[in-house]
């Protein structure tokens, strides 16, 4: 039982990666119809970055280790910032009328761009050391099972970032106009909705949250250039069960999916195994129910 | 009608008798690079039916050719059979493969498809390819290897095997390649073409959008299980490392930078994906201006492909080739309209 537990916590934060990646990729596609397949890549690439910050630079002497690790998730996140707006204002303002399919190309183009740049940077087949948000010993015991903080950590940021990415939709200026434009853009630009400005900062969010994801996930895979890449399967997989356009069932997708992917491997030692529970997952969902969300942002 | 069908088989084997002579002079190592570029033009051949011809987005085609691989390799290695008949059985079970992943996307289509295909290359990558459940079909670890294999009189292992492979394939390609655009203007092309412009319109026309799609996808997934069956012929060996799923992205994306709807194209994009990372390796390391030293990997390639495929899309919808032939048809109508002005004043 107790082992079951533990699997079900791992499972839970795995899946609120799978949560969060796929939160971007939903933002990102309902504001301006590009299913981002490099949204794996570009928070590799910001995580690295933070992975800079944390073990590739001396740091001085006086700064305490939480400041160091503060200073590293602000450094990734501003740069993921960065490269949200720079790809949104040298390629995806460009492409805004083709067709979705072109644009999903695009994205390819970009994380092969992306990936074999973090390879040349960061060098693939080296290991590298996790990220740590929390001391990595820290463990809580939660009705008899012991719970790593970095666990904890993962499942609480996944939840805030839903309700505040929610909100923000419903309840602010910004959030209602990239609701309008995720519904219509000819008419949002007819009411005067500043789509251009939509568009930029539904990347830089988008890119921002595909950097917590891959910040979150570096203590519990194999970190490296590639493995992040990858989790887009997962990611648009869970993107998929909300329809490509639902937040709440987008979270729930991503809790599910940790969950499916991780029993299994109470008896299935295989590496490979759970993407073959993403694969199944996705036909499931895409052969039962169409993605609600093609008919409204897939224009 | 005739004609055409003549005009193409002349042009097919002014091709391969252009090629043919091509690697003769080169080492060995650019002859397995030359060999390698025909393996990857199948691979891109088969995109160029199933995006171009059929209108059908795949993220696995590295996968087809890989199961060729393994399929012959597993034939020669196990079953001691002759390479011939370890080619056959690759195609046959790329082809059956090509079926089964033809199935979802009979319901699905452009990005929904490519999500699944995706998945399918992301799967046969780190499960299939690299699981020990499946160690009869791929080998286990180490692969197989594949030395003694002999494909008419050829040993995998002498000195002038890569040649001989180069020619073979050279061969089959321009056969392949005249057979596709052959068929781009027969019936099923023509039913083919009506899918990719709208799957709707064809089903109301009466084509059988289940027999078509199906078919093509067999089809595209026999010719790049071709190419893949011909691999461990060309490399000795078969390993995961060049059927994993970035081969499947790059394959895409170079097949679209070239011009997807063009078959010279794929022998273009399979000779760049070939010949550009070893030229670089080869060749890219030094000092620039005697000051700064540079070395370019492997990974340059496939930063250029990714930032050349982004530019591309943006500036030249059509593909390298595409934009090629465009105004080379422009240049000539122009030349056309001129002398033919000319003949009329005079």
């Amino acid at each position: 039982m107790s082992q079951f537990a533990a699997y079900t916590v791992i499972g839970l934060s795995l899946g609120g990666i799978f949560a969060l990646a796929a939160l971007g990729i939903v933002l990102i596609f309902r504001a301006t119809g590009v299913l981002n397949f490099a949204h794996g890549a570009m928070g590799m690439f910001s995580t690295f970055v933070a992975w800079q910050v944390f073990y590739g630079w001396d740091h001085p002497a006086w700064m305490p280790q939480w400041a160091v690790t503060a200073a590293a998730i602000a450094v990734g996140l501003a740069f993921a910032v960065l490269l949200g707006f720079v790809l949104e204002l040298a390629v995806f303002r460009w492409i805004r009328t083709r067709e979705p399919v072109v644009k999903a190309v695009i994205t390819i183009g970009i994380l092969l761009a992306l990936q074999s740049a973090a390879s040349l940077i960061w060098k693939n087949n080296q290991y590298h050391l996790p990220i740590y948000i929390a001391p990595e010993t820290a463990t809580y015991m939660v009705a008899g099972v012991p719970i790593g903080a970095n666990y904890i950590v993962i499942v609480v940021v996944a939840l805030l970032l839903a309700f505040g990415l929610g909100a923000f939709l419903k309840y602010t200026a910004l959030g209602r106009a990239m609701r309008a434009v995720s519904d219509d853009p000819v008419s949002a630009s007819l009411w005067a909705v500043p789509v251009d400005k939509v568009g930029a900062v539904s990347w830089m969010l988008g890119s921002l949250i595909a950097a917590v994801a891959g910040i979150l996930i570096t203590p519990f895979i194999n970190f490296d250039t590639t493995s992040l890449t990858l989790l887009i399967l997962d990611a648009l997989a869970a993107a998929l069960i909300g329809g490509l356009v639902s937040l709440p069932l987008t979270v729930l997708g991503g809790f599910m999916l940790g969950l499916l992917e991780t029993y299994p491997t109470i008896w299935i030692q295989s590496l490979g195994f759970p993407r073959l529970v993403a694969l199944t997952v996705i036909l499931f969902v895409l052969i039962f129910r169409a993605p609600r969300g093609m008919s409204v942002a897939g224009r | 009608m005739k004609q055409g069908y003549l005009r193409r088989l002349v042009a097919a084997v002014i091709a391969f008798a252009a090629l043919a002579w091509i690697p003769a002079g080169f080492d060995v190592g650019f002859q397995f690079d030359a060999a390698l570029a025909l393996v990857w033009g199948f691979c891109i051949l088969s995109l160029v039916l199933l995006t171009g011809y059929v209108g059908q987005v795949s993220l696995c085609q590295a996968t087809f050719a890989g199961v060729g691989a393994y399929a012959a390799g597993m034939m020669v290695s196990t079953f001691h059979a002759a390479y011939l008949v370890a080619i056959v059985v690759g195609v046959v079970a790329s082809f059956a493969l090509g079926l089964l992943v033809g199935l979802p996307a009979l319901r699905l289509k452009g990005i929904t498809l490519a999500i699944v295909t995706l998945g399918i290359a992301l799967v046969f990558d780190r499960y299939v390819f690299q699981d020990h459940i499946f160690d009869w079909f791929t080998g286990g670890s180490g692969g197989w290897q594949v030395d003694s294999a002999t494909l008419f009189g050829i040993r995998a292992d002498s000195s002038t095997h890569l040649l001989a492979a180069y020619e073979i394939l050279l061969a089959l390609f321009c056969i392949v390649a005249l057979l596709m655009v052959n068929l781009h203007q027969s019936g099923a092309g023509r039913r083919f073409r009506a899918i990719r412009d709208s799957e709707l319109a064809a089903a109301t026309m009466g084509v059988n959008l289940t027999r078509y799609k199906l078919l093509a996808f067999g089809l595209s997934a026999a010719i790049a299980g071709l190419g893949g069956s011909f691999y461990p012929l060309v490399a000795g060996s078969v390993s995961p490392q060049p059927f994993w799923v970035f081969t499947s992205l790059q394959f895409a994306a170079i097949a679209v930078l070239m011009g997807v709807r063009y078959v010279p194209a794929a022998a273009l994009g399979g000779a760049f994906m070939a010949f550009v990372p070893d030229v670089l390796t080869r060749y890219g390391h030094g000092t620039f201006l005697n000051k700064y030293s540079y070395d370019i990997s492997y990974d340059w390639f496939q930063l250029a492909v990714g930032v050349l495929l982004v530019i591309q899309l943006i500036a030249l919808p059509d593909g390298v080739w595409g934009d090629l032939r465009g105004r080379a048809m422009r240049t000539w109508s122009a030349l056309r309209a001129r002398t033919s002005r000319r003949v009329s004043v005079a």
